[in-house]
């Protein structure tokens, strides 16, 4: 008896480390997605298993079995979260990290979309890291639910989950496809997230997902200076320069559009037009982490044979 | 720490000019990767790091039991970020998996903090 309160006690103050102050969220249920397969985890594989789960809900085939190559460390037993992020972008889709806060996820969740998350269900100087997918809420019994495991349909306590997520530092990600945006992501760290999965997206699935995040930030700087640049990777001149143009009337001192503007002007034909846009940059007070582009640059115009007269898309002068 | 710093040296000098080639078409302009290293006081990165951190991730992976080839491919498509925080921790960061690797003492203090209603985790092995 004495053992046991003993223990009790010890069990306590351990806790204590793990108490969190959040509040708890207010909100309605989330009907379960019922689409969101479930794949059982095999020994140490919570990691393929909860990301065969995220990718199968946006189309891709696969299973845990297949994913293990990609993001399974054996010296490890586990996964790294980074690794599934990269196993993410390497199946085509857009992994975005969330915001750190329940509501966020819960709102991801209603819109749709399962969120993979990283717990530590032991203690925070002990930890156990696992990785389950949240797949609904239900605010009667104020519970979670979860694929995790072994378990297709795991109802946990919201208040045991934020622990088990706070001692994880609240990591989730959401895959999507490119084109699609999630309901809760702020344009910079959405831009991140395309600009890192770019390499492994294509050039179609690349330039969709560039044009659905102007349509939803069309004002947006770093939006537009990236947006630019994918048309002109693309060869689409005419887009670019507009893009490059609109964003330098907003921002007349963004150097790397007017560095990144002038090479476009030059690629069409337009050589004065871009000797001044590059020479405008290079007397520009920010100029310092893109001297050595702009110096490339100016080198490149100089370089060129000179203008022929009449170039149509040209300002001329 | 030199002597492995020499190495990773060695081996990024060839990984840059690897990287260089198919820049020439492109020559001066600001890409978006790094305009955004640029921009970020938090994360200066330069392509150098970048190349060093690839180097040593893909090190790691291998001595942790990833096949030399499958561990390239793996680096690869991690970011400038993501490859910055492996290579400076790399052991520390979580690997989820699950609770069979845990053992000895730990394990034993789980279990007593599973029993009296503290965690629980045992249900999910």
């Amino acid at each position: 008896m004495t053992m046991r309160r003993c223990l009790v006690t010890v069990a306590a103050i351990a806790a204590t480390g793990c108490a969190t102050t959040s509040s708890l969220p207010t909100r309605d249920s989330i009907p379960e997605l019922k689409n969101v397969l479930f794949f059982p985890q095999t020994e140490y594989e919570c990691g393929p298993a909860a990301l065969a789960t995220v990718l199968t809900s946006t189309g891709i085939e696969t299973t845990p079995a297949a994913l293990v190559e990609q993001v399974y460390v054996a010296g490890l037993k586990g996964s790294l979260q980074a690794e599934l992020m990269a196993a993410t972008r390497r199946a085509g889709r857009v992994p975005v990290a969330l915001d750190r806060s329940i509501e966020r996820l819960l709102d991801e969740v209603a819109s749709g979309r399962p969120v993979l998350v990283l717990l530590n269900l032991g203690l925070k100087r002990m930890p156990v890291w696992h990785y389950a997918v949240v797949v609904g809420y239900d605010a009667g019994a104020d519970r979670v639910t979860l694929r995790s495991g072994d378990e297709p349909r795991r109802q946990e306590r919201l208040r045991r989950f934020l622990r088990q997520w706070q001692l994880a530092d609240q990591w989730a990600f959401v895959a999507t496809r490119p084109g699609e945006i999630p309901v809760t992501a702020a344009p910079e760290s959405y831009v991140r997230a395309l600009v890192d999965a770019e390499p492994q997206l294509g050039r179609r699935a690349a330039a969709l997902a560039y044009d659905a995040l102007l349509e939803r930030w069309p004002e947006h700087s770093l939006a537009m200076f990236t947006a630019a640049n994918r048309k002109f990777a693309d060869a689409d001149l005419e887009r670019a320069t507009d893009l490059y143009r609109r964003l330098l009337e907003q921002e007349p001192t963004h150097v790397a559009a007017r560095n990144n503007l002038a090479l476009v002007l030059l690629e069409r034909g337009c050589r004065s037009d871009a000797l001044r846009e590059a020479e405008l940059a290079l007397t520009d007070t920010s100029i310092e982490p893109f001297r050595a582009e702009i110096a490339d640059t100016l080198t490149q115009i100089e370089s060129a044979p000179p203008q022929a007269s009449g170039g149509g898309a040209c300002s001329g002068g | 720490m030199n002597n492995r710093m020499t190495q990773l040296l060695g081996v990024s000098i060839c990984a840059l000019s690897l990287i260089g080639a198919p820049m020439v078409g492109n020559a001066g302009v600001i890409g978006a990767q790094t305009y955004l290293s640029a921009t970020d006081r938090q994360a200066m990165l330069d392509d150098i790091d970048a190349v060093l951190a690839r180097d040593d991730v893909r090190d790691q992976l291998e001595r942790y039991g990833v096949d030399t080839v499958v561990a390239g491919e793996r680096v690869a498509a991690l970011s400038d970020r993501e490859l910055m925080s492996l290579a400076e921790q790399f052991e520390e960061l979580p690997a989820g998996g699950s609770l069979l690797g845990t053992i000895g003492v730990v394990f034993i203090v789980l279990l007593i903090l599973e029993l009296v209603g503290v965690i629980n985790i045992f249900n999910r092995i």
